[in-house]
């Protein structure tokens, strides 16, 4: 992630030890910001990228035991936001098809300060990407994900992620030239 | 990936973009919310305690009571008096002064089995009564103090540091959930610090006329012996904040015991007691607004300032155009702690406001606070 783990680098000693509640407080504390971010992107929607990426650390915490590292547990957390925000998007996808434009698409006033024109016309190409391209695109520019950890994290194929990455990047470059 | 070609100007943009739209997101904090509801959904199996949660009861019934009772009548649930003069915090950041501790049971904590009240075990130099404590009663949602060091400016002593406060809404216990804050998060406002950080709270209990902390591992942090007193009572000020007394003493223990030295200085074979505000607390600070608070043009600024003849001077600096604002305000009262407020008109962007006292011996700054804010 984006996010320097300055947390858990403090007390990496202390780390295997720590029971679930110190974990969850130092993962959130490193991590959770950019998970929101995360599944903002992917959802446009940051209402509901927080209750995601929450129910994902509630979980996390249910299953410290079993994880007892926090490497394992920011993978695990990623991999729960990215399932569960796909599979909200899918759903959104039905829902929207019956209601147009009740996607919650704008960013509340609050957040809509100073985008950039770039900015914009590259959120508003990516929204014309089929949803594994765009997921694909969202973990590889802002997550900073090699093909292998995003393959792990959506749970498909390598070979998958290139050709998904492969025309993503095709159907944006075309875009973004036009628009120019 | 990292496979790709790294100067592509497509990569470049893209990964531009989509880090700027993500930083736009400022997500609120939801640490105290998502524990509770991790000690909610708890699978019963895991929970023994449980076994005997009946047997106990009556005993806790009895216990919250008392608690209830200790922090009943003339209770503040604000920071006190003490602290900031009366008034100060219904000003300040708007703080609900909700008090009504929706008593605990919805979700209690397995570390605090009722049957087991985690207690000071005796060791020997323990003083005070080390019977049986009482946990807080958890609230739903409640604000509480959290208090940070902040640098002294125009201190003889270059580790001078003083007591700076913040707001954090919290759920659950609120002098465990401070503490938790002031242990192991980072301040918001980039000039505050803590020397807590890598101390593990185990609870915080309450029995006759002490309040004990017990820390699964106190900071190992050695300090010189001013600084260590006053991070001592920065855990003093915001246990006694959350809990709304600013009269009992905290006790400081470690698995249960006592008698460490706190940052190799201070002694806690006894309970600390509140020291004099005039001696740590920051002569003056702002409450509101709060540090990187989206804020509209017209913004009032409150805090607590103990400043001769009651002179609190601010200045207002845009950090693109560096258009500058200055002037002064009075607080309610001089050389005491009392409230103060101003207003500024400010243009869209990002400003820095700060507040400063001035010495009257030789009109150099003497205490300072300081807060960044984007104007809509």
């Amino acid at each position: 992630m984006a996010q320097p783990a300055v947390v858990y680098e403090e007390c990496v000693t202390h780390e295997s030890s720590w029971d679930a509640d110190e974990a969850l407080t130092a993962v959130y504390t490193a991590h959770y910001t950019s998970l929101v971010r995360l599944g903002s992107l992917l959802l446009r929607d940051t209402g509901t990228a927080e209750e995601i990426v929450q129910d994902a650390f509630v979980a996390m915490h249910g299953r410290w035991h079993r994880l007892r590292d926090p490497h394992k547990a920011l993978a695990y957390l990623r991999t729960a936001v990215v399932n569960r925000c796909r599979s909200r998007q899918r759903h959104l996808v039905v829902v929207d098809k019956h209601t147009p434009r009740t996607l919650p698409d704008e960013p509340s006033a609050e957040q809509a300060v100073l985008r950039t024109a770039e900015t914009d016309r590259v959120i508003e190409a990516m929204r014309t990407l089929p949803e594994k391209q765009r997921t694909v695109m969202v973990l590889r520019y802002y997550g900073d994900l090699s093909e292998a950890e995003i393959a792990d994290t959506m749970g498909i194929s390598r070979g998958s992620v290139k050709s998904h990455a492969a025309r993503a990047s095709k159907s944006l470059r075309q875009l973004l030239e036009q628009n120019v | 990936m990292n496979d790709n070609k790294p100067n592509d100007p497509f990569d470049e943009l893209m990964r531009r973009s989509l880090h700027e739209e993500a930083d736009r997101i400022e997500p609120s904090d939801a640490l105290p919310e998502i524990r509770a509801r991790a000690h909610a959904q708890r699978p019963a199996a895991r929970r023994p305690w449980l076994l005997t949660a009946g047997l106990a009861a009556a005993g806790t019934a009895a216990a919250i009571g008392a608690f209830t009772m200790l922090n009943g009548p003339d209770n503040i649930a604000d920071d006190g008096d003490a602290v900031a003069g009366p008034g100060t915090t219904t000003t300040a950041t708007g703080v609900p002064e909700s008090q009504t501790p929706s008593i605990a049971s919805a979700t209690p904590e397995p570390s605090q089995a009722p049957t087991e009240p985690p207690t000071t075990s005796p060791s020997a130099k323990t003083a005070g009564p080390t019977d049986r404590g009482v946990p807080e009663p958890a609230v739903k949602s409640t604000v509480v103090p959290v208090y940070w060091l902040g640098q002294q400016v125009g201190a003889p002593k270059k580790s001078a540091a003083r007591l700076y406060r913040t707001w954090a809404k919290v759920s659950g216990r609120p002098a465990e959930q401070a503490v938790r804050i002031m242990t192991t998060k980072q301040p918001s406002d980039p000039d505050y610090y803590s020397v807590w950080r890598g101390a593990a709270l185990n609870t915080v209990t309450r029995s006759n006329g002490i309040v004990t902390v017990d820390f699964k591992q106190l900071p190992t942090t050695a300090l010189d012996a001013d600084l260590a007193r006053v991070a001592a009572q920065q855990l003093v000020y915001t246990v006694q904040g959350a809990l709304g007394d600013n009269r009992t003493p905290i006790q400081v223990t470690e698995a249960g015991r006592s008698g460490r030295r706190l940052f190799g200085q201070v002694d806690t074979s006894g309970p600390l007691s509140r020291a004099q505000a005039a001696d740590v607390q920051a002569l003056v600070w702002i409450d509101s607004p709060a540090e990187d608070q989206l804020v509209k043009s017209k913004v009032t600024v409150q805090g607590v300032a103990s400043a001769f003849e009651a002179t609190v001077n601010y200045e207002a600096t845009n950090l693109k155009t560096r258009e500058t604002k200055k002037s002064f305000t009075s607080a309610k009262e001089g050389q005491k702690f009392s409230p103060y407020s101003f207003q500024l008109t400010l243009t869209p962007g990002e400003w820095q406001i700060s507040v400063y006292l001035l010495s009257a011996e030789d009109g150099s700054i003497t205490n300072t606070d300081s807060k960044s804010v984007v104007v809509k």
